[in-house]
């Protein structure tokens, strides 16, 4: 029988698809001949309403431009302002920031495991992982009084003083990390079939991944060791040491082992910062949030999050507004220039597969 | 560096903003020139962003190119500014591939029409025919007044004053019934008994 070319959209709503956005496959059998990102489901015009509210107004809805990672939008945030506004943050303020955003890399890290293993029908390690991420929200919880969207990281420190005892609980859980991380790797690291649907899928090579801008674990995936936290340090990151993990073969099972020794790596910076942990204030004094204004000035920040660069542009124009605030995440480029090239010729059951190993948050394209 | 793009470029506009970060202000027809120098002489050949600022008072644009050297070590803000109307710019999207939804997406949201980019196709939005909606003139408030409507019973369309004060009047009714209800069956008890 002829084998004839058909459509069908993977998404908007679909388990395999990382947050509301669609992939339109063209196919024949099941291979994949064309690949069409196509957004614009949960467009909800952060950088318009940024630009019509003051600076911490503006501040209570960056977090929400990202569901699985919020921190890195409020720590970029924050530090535009700060620095387009002449502030300096406490010591202390900036090592509780590095804790913030190491646990939520962690958290997001459980919960990247709990989709990619859910893409290849491996649903006991995503229970596994939901629950684990629910011990750091606990922490989260009761550091910032919210789960997901914390709200925390506010120009000019953070918003509160660590609870009593708080820096013993970090250290309690992760001691649990490290023994409970093992488990992972017999149940879905080395786990045969997920090495077997893994390993040669999804193929990016190192000239491609440099030429095209890619970031992140697509980047350390195929070799290159590129970190935001070593090649320009924000925060206390020069401070502490780490290693950037990297893999060689480019494909879906490297930037796995990729994400698992990162997640190692935050529990080694987490230790570092409970032990130095300074004394001090957390705040600086802040002008009244109506009489705030920025200069007319612009910046460009960036933090490394769990998907990699994560920049934020920022311009004043001496008013109580911001003038200009531009989110560049790494999924525009990956979603658009990376997974639409990277999906022609893959099988239509592996594009849950590779869409989750590249990390793609949809809102951060559509802000 | 600097001292070579001052000269060669005739502008006063480098700053260094931070240990990793530079800028320069440089003309329009100037633009891919200082883009090609710095990639091919210093190393900046990563591109990472392009965005717009819209300056409607001065009746300019402002779009800053973000290009990083391959050491990751070090970025350099571009920025050149083109009219507001009949916005226009050359493609970069030869020069980096990225750079073509970077520019779709430019062009969807402040109206700029990039010359040589081969797909500026709708984005987000779905059969938008206004004005670009970060353009500085675009009221969100007024688009919504005029191009949407409330729907029946939706929380948003309540006045909420009037509708709380609603509410505790229902709730005094209905606690002085029960208490009517209350007196009355006590009544009927007295009158059983007797």
């Amino acid at each position: 029988m002829e084998n004839k070319h058909i459509t069908i959209f993977h998404g908007p709503q679909h388990p395999g698809i990382t947050g509301n956005m669609s992939v339109e496959l063209n196919l024949i059998g099941e291979t994949i001949q064309k690949a069409t990102t196509h957004v614009g489901y949960l467009h909800r015009g952060f950088e318009k309403l940024i630009e019509r509210r003051t600076v911490i107004q503006a501040f209570t809805i960056v977090c929400r431009i990202c569901v699985p990672e919020p921190d890195p939008n409020e720590v970029n945030f924050a530090m535009a302002v700060e620095e387009l506004a002449g502030l300096k943050v406490t010591p202390r303020a900036q090592y509780i920031r590095v804790m913030v955003l190491e646990l939520s890399r962690l958290a997001a890290q459980f919960l990247w495991m709990a989709g990619q293993s859910g893409s290849i029908g491996l649903y006991a390690v995503g229970q596994w992982a939901i629950a684990d991420r629910d011990l750091i929200l606990d922490l989260f919880e009761e550091l910032t009084g919210a789960r997901v969207y914390h709200m925390y990281i506010y120009p000019g420190g953070v918003r509160r003083n660590l609870p009593e005892g708080f820096l013993e609980r970090v250290s309690k859980l992760l001691e649990y990390m490290q023994k409970r991380l093992k488990n992972y790797d017999d149940i879905f690291i080395n786990n045969a079939s997920f090495k077997n649907r893994a390993i040669g899928v999804g193929v990016i090579s190192k000239e491609e991944a440099i030429a095209n801008g890619y970031v992140g674990q697509i980047l350390r995936g195929c070799g290159i060791k590129a970190d935001v936290r070593k090649d320009a340090p924000y925060l206390v990151y020069n401070e502490l040491e780490f290693e950037v993990p990297t893999q060689s073969s480019g494909d879906v099972y490297a930037r796995a082992l990729v994400r698992r020794d990162e997640m190692d790596q935050s529990i080694h910076i987490l230790e570092q910062v409970v032990t130095k942990m300074p004394e001090g204030e957390v705040m600086i004094k802040m002008p009244t949030h109506r009489k705030f204004k920025l200069p007319k000035d612009d910046t460009w920040v960036k933090v490394e999050s769990t998907r990699g660069e994560f920049a934020y542009y920022m311009a004043g124009d001496g008013s109580e507004k911001i003038r200009r605030m531009q989110v560049r995440g790494p999924s525009l480029v990956h979603a658009y220039t990376l997974l639409e090239d990277l999906l022609v010729g893959a099988e239509l059951s592996d594009v849950a597969l590779i869409m989750n190993s590249l990390g793609i948050c949809p809102p951060e394209i559509e802000r | 560096m600097f001292k070579k793009i001052k000269s060669h470029f005739a502008t006063d506009d480098v700053e260094v903003k931070r240990q990793d970060l530079y800028k320069v202000g440089v003309r329009y027809d100037r633009l891919f020139e200082l883009i090609h120098m710095l990639r091919d002489e210093y190393d900046y050949k990563i591109l990472n962003a392009i965005t717009c600022t819209d300056w409607i008072e001065e009746g300019h644009f402002a779009l800053t190119y973000m290009l990083t050297t391959l050491d990751r070590k070090h970025t350099f803000m571009i920025q050149t500014m083109i009219t507001r109307e009949d916005a226009h710019a050359k493609t970069l999207s030869e020069e980096f591939k990225q750079a073509q939804i970077m520019e779709r997406d430019l062009h969807e949201m402040y109206g700029i029409d990039f010359i040589g980019n081969e797909n500026l196709k709708e984005l987000s939005l779905e059969n938008w025919v206004h004005t670009p909606p970060l353009r500085r003139e675009f009221d969100t408030l007024e688009f919504v007044n005029n191009h949407l409507t409330f729907r029946e019973g939706r929380d948003d369309n309540v006045d909420t004053k009037a509708e709380s004060k609603r509410l505790r009047a229902l709730k005094k009714a209905e606690k002085e019934a029960a208490k009517k209800a209350k007196e009355k069956a006590e009544t009927k008890e007295i009158k059983d008994g007797e």
